[in-house]
């Protein structure tokens, strides 16, 4: 049985995709699936957690590289350490949490017991069984992740100890990120935990959404503007935002002020002292980050939403992993993330403006997940092998800003394509290069 | 203090459950809506796997729904605008109450009401459907003589919500 996807189809692709077209199928090839596997998730960088969910030494968080579990720990020696989520003796999985507290991990099955830092420091009847000089347990600690970085907060795991750096990986995304981050020097914490839910879709669908689909929100999230909750003066209220793609990521400025947003005057002029002068320019343009993702599966969404339908806007901040269960399944992970040191009453409501846009019950989101489910159902079948889909928007005419001042390229209109296809293009020099770096663009 | 509860308060307080369950499975959002207090509050806390020894398995700051009436009252204004494809065409809902226990509340004219909720949701030609299962700690007052939901606490029996969105009320 052929597990792989035949070099002729890849191929085919890769012609495919110089003519904006993808044939329906990556959203469902199980083959292809399989290569993503090995070839993406084993070799790329892969967010796991922000370090507020685990302040304390003894914190642990429980998270996921695709199929592959690992802890995530505030060690008791301060330092962040990302366990592979299985006993050495016989495979166990030593963490049974979510998330919690632990200064040791015992596995229930023969006892073995690790430190929270992954060393092993108990093997039950160890010197009576393996002899004095048997077992060296410092060989026999959980098993680190290959590589684990920070960008800021943001904790990274990488399964290949090859991969470039994490900070060579962000390369330009970085200087984005920054208007995610940046509008309070305290910075920003995760509230409670992050919301969990499974959809009968495609991974690839969240992050080909986020990266720069500005295109869909006048139809697909009609309901939020008819309804009041998001009282935009016009559904294609994005179709001037300003599409930006640096490194393996991208994502859209509208063209609405941070104080419009709701973001109260005191923060934004914290928030400009905390960006660069060029950066801040922007802000001072009018111009807010609202949807981005970076590859393969970590999206960002800062957006508004009105409590009061059609009232005042109050903006929110959502970090989201498309974690991959197949290749028809994908388990949302979805992080609510407000600045630490904003008011008690800002927090709450941002909040509030967030469940009913974003997450599990969030109304835009409600109508983002059925539209995944939909195209991949539509892409399990026979045709869909070849039937290409139009990636075209922007592909021959548009023109980069000459003199946008961030690094990467950047495009004066939100319809258009651009970071789709520069989101696909890595994503196939993943399956198909031996050594993967990151182009700077 | 709360109203002692006999067995014809039993006997209403199930025939509430019942029709709200009803109202919701046939779409009659707004008079759902109609059986809320104005100060109810509807709150589906998010759940973690937790050891037995941690307690509770409920993070009391992030919730799948933390709404009042008005909130509420935009998820169903939403459904009515002709565009909220995550349930048009609607999934069947099926939702099953059962195991109601109901004691005396803890303010006049109210009692504390705890169900058990199993609720079916299918969509589209999918021969599958999602299953929800949870409990339900209400607060329902009697307002002017009628029964009205004035505070709904929702427990779901899952931490990774096995369904595609929460487009649909419990």
């Amino acid at each position: 049985m052929q597990t792989h996807p035949p070099s002729e189809f890849l191929e085919r692709l890769r012609q495919a995709l110089e003519t904006g077209k993808l044939p329906l199928a990556v959203f469902s090839d199980p083959m292809l699936y399989a290569l993503e596997k090995e070839r993406i998730f084993a070799r790329t960088w892969v967010f796991l957690a922000h370090e507020s969910e685990i302040p304390h030494p003894g914190d642990f968080v429980l998270r996921y590289i695709a199929d592959d579990g690992f802890i995530v720990t505030r060690g008791d020696d301060g330092g962040v350490h990302v366990l592979f989520n299985a006993c050495r003796h016989r495979g166990r999985q030593v963490c049974r949490a979510e998330r919690g507290h632990a200064t040791r991990f015992t596995c229930p099955y023969h006892g073995w017991t690790y430190k929270n830092t992954g060393e092993l420091v108990g093997v039950p009847h160890q010197k009576a069984i393996y002899g004095e000089a048997g077992l060296h347990r410092a060989q026999w600690g959980l098993l680190s992740a290959p590589r684990v970085e920070r960008w800021r907060e943001w904790i990274f795991a990488n399964l290949d100890s090859q991969a470039p750096p994490l900070d060579a990986f962000l390369g330009g995304m970085q200087w984005y990120l920054d208007f995610y981050t940046n509008k309070s020097a305290a910075g920003l914490e995760v509230v409670g935990a992050p919301q969990r839910w499974v959809v009968q879709a495609n991974w690839k669908l969240g992050t080909d959404n986020f990266i720069g689909d500005d295109y869909h929100v006048a139809i697909t999230h009609r309901s939020a503007m008819d309804s009041g909750l998001l009282p935009v003066p016009n559904p294609d209220f994005l179709f001037d935002a300003v599409q930006v793609m640096a490194g393996p990521g991208g994502g859209a400025f509208a063209r609405m002020p941070y104080t419009l947003l709701g973001y109260p005057e005191a923060m934004v002029e914290a928030f400009k002292r905390n960006l660069t002068p060029a950066q801040a320019r922007l802000v001072e343009q009018g111009l807010f980050l609202g949807n981005g993702a970076l590859f393969p599966n970590l999206s960002f969404l800062n957006a508004p939403a009105s409590l009061q339908p059609g009232g005042p806007m109050t903006p929110f901040f959502t970090l989201r992993v498309w974690r991959p269960l197949g290749p028809e399944r994908t388990e949302v992970w979805s992080w609510f993330l407000v600045e630490k040191d904003a008011p008690p009453s800002f927090k709450e409501a941002s909040y509030r403006a967030y469940l009913l846009s974003f997450g599990s019950s969030g109304m835009l989101e409600q109508d983002d997940t059925e539209n995944w489910m939909s195209i991949t159902q539509a892409a399990r079948g026979y045709v869909a092998r070849e039937l290409y889909l139009n990636y075209q928007m922007g592909l021959e005419h548009l023109q980069p800003l000459p003199d946008w001042p961030g690094p990467g390229t950047a495009f004066a209109l939100g319809y258009t394509e651009c970071n789709q296809r520069a989101f696909w293009q890595t994503w196939l020099r993943y399956l198909t290069e031996e050594q993967c770096e990151t182009t700077e663009r | 203090m709360g109203i002692q509860v006999s067995d014809s308060i039993y006997r209403e307080i199930c025939e509430f459950l019942y029709l709200e369950a009803e109202l919701l499975d046939t779409g009659r959002f707004r008079e759902w809506l109609a059986l809320l207090t104005d100060d109810v509050r509807y709150h589906m806390p998010v759940r973690v796997t937790r050891e037995r020894g941690a307690g509770t398995e409920c993070v009391d700051t992030m919730a799948h729904f933390d709404e009042d009436r008005r909130t509420l009252e935009v998820r169903i204004r939403r459904l009515e605008t002709g565009s909220a494809w995550a349930e048009d065409p609607p999934s069947r809902t099926r939702h099953f109450v059962s195991n109601v226990r109901v004691q005396p509340g803890q303010r006049d004219e109210e009692v504390m009401v705890q169900s058990n909720l199993l609720l079916y949701r299918n969509r589209g030609d999918a021969p599958q459907a999602d299953l929800l299962s949870a409990v339900r700690q209400d607060v329902l007052r009697r307002v002017n003589g009628n029964w009205r939901l004035a505070s709904r606490t929702i427990v779901l029996d899952q931490s990774t919500v096995a369904t595609l969105n929460l487009a649909v009320l419990l």
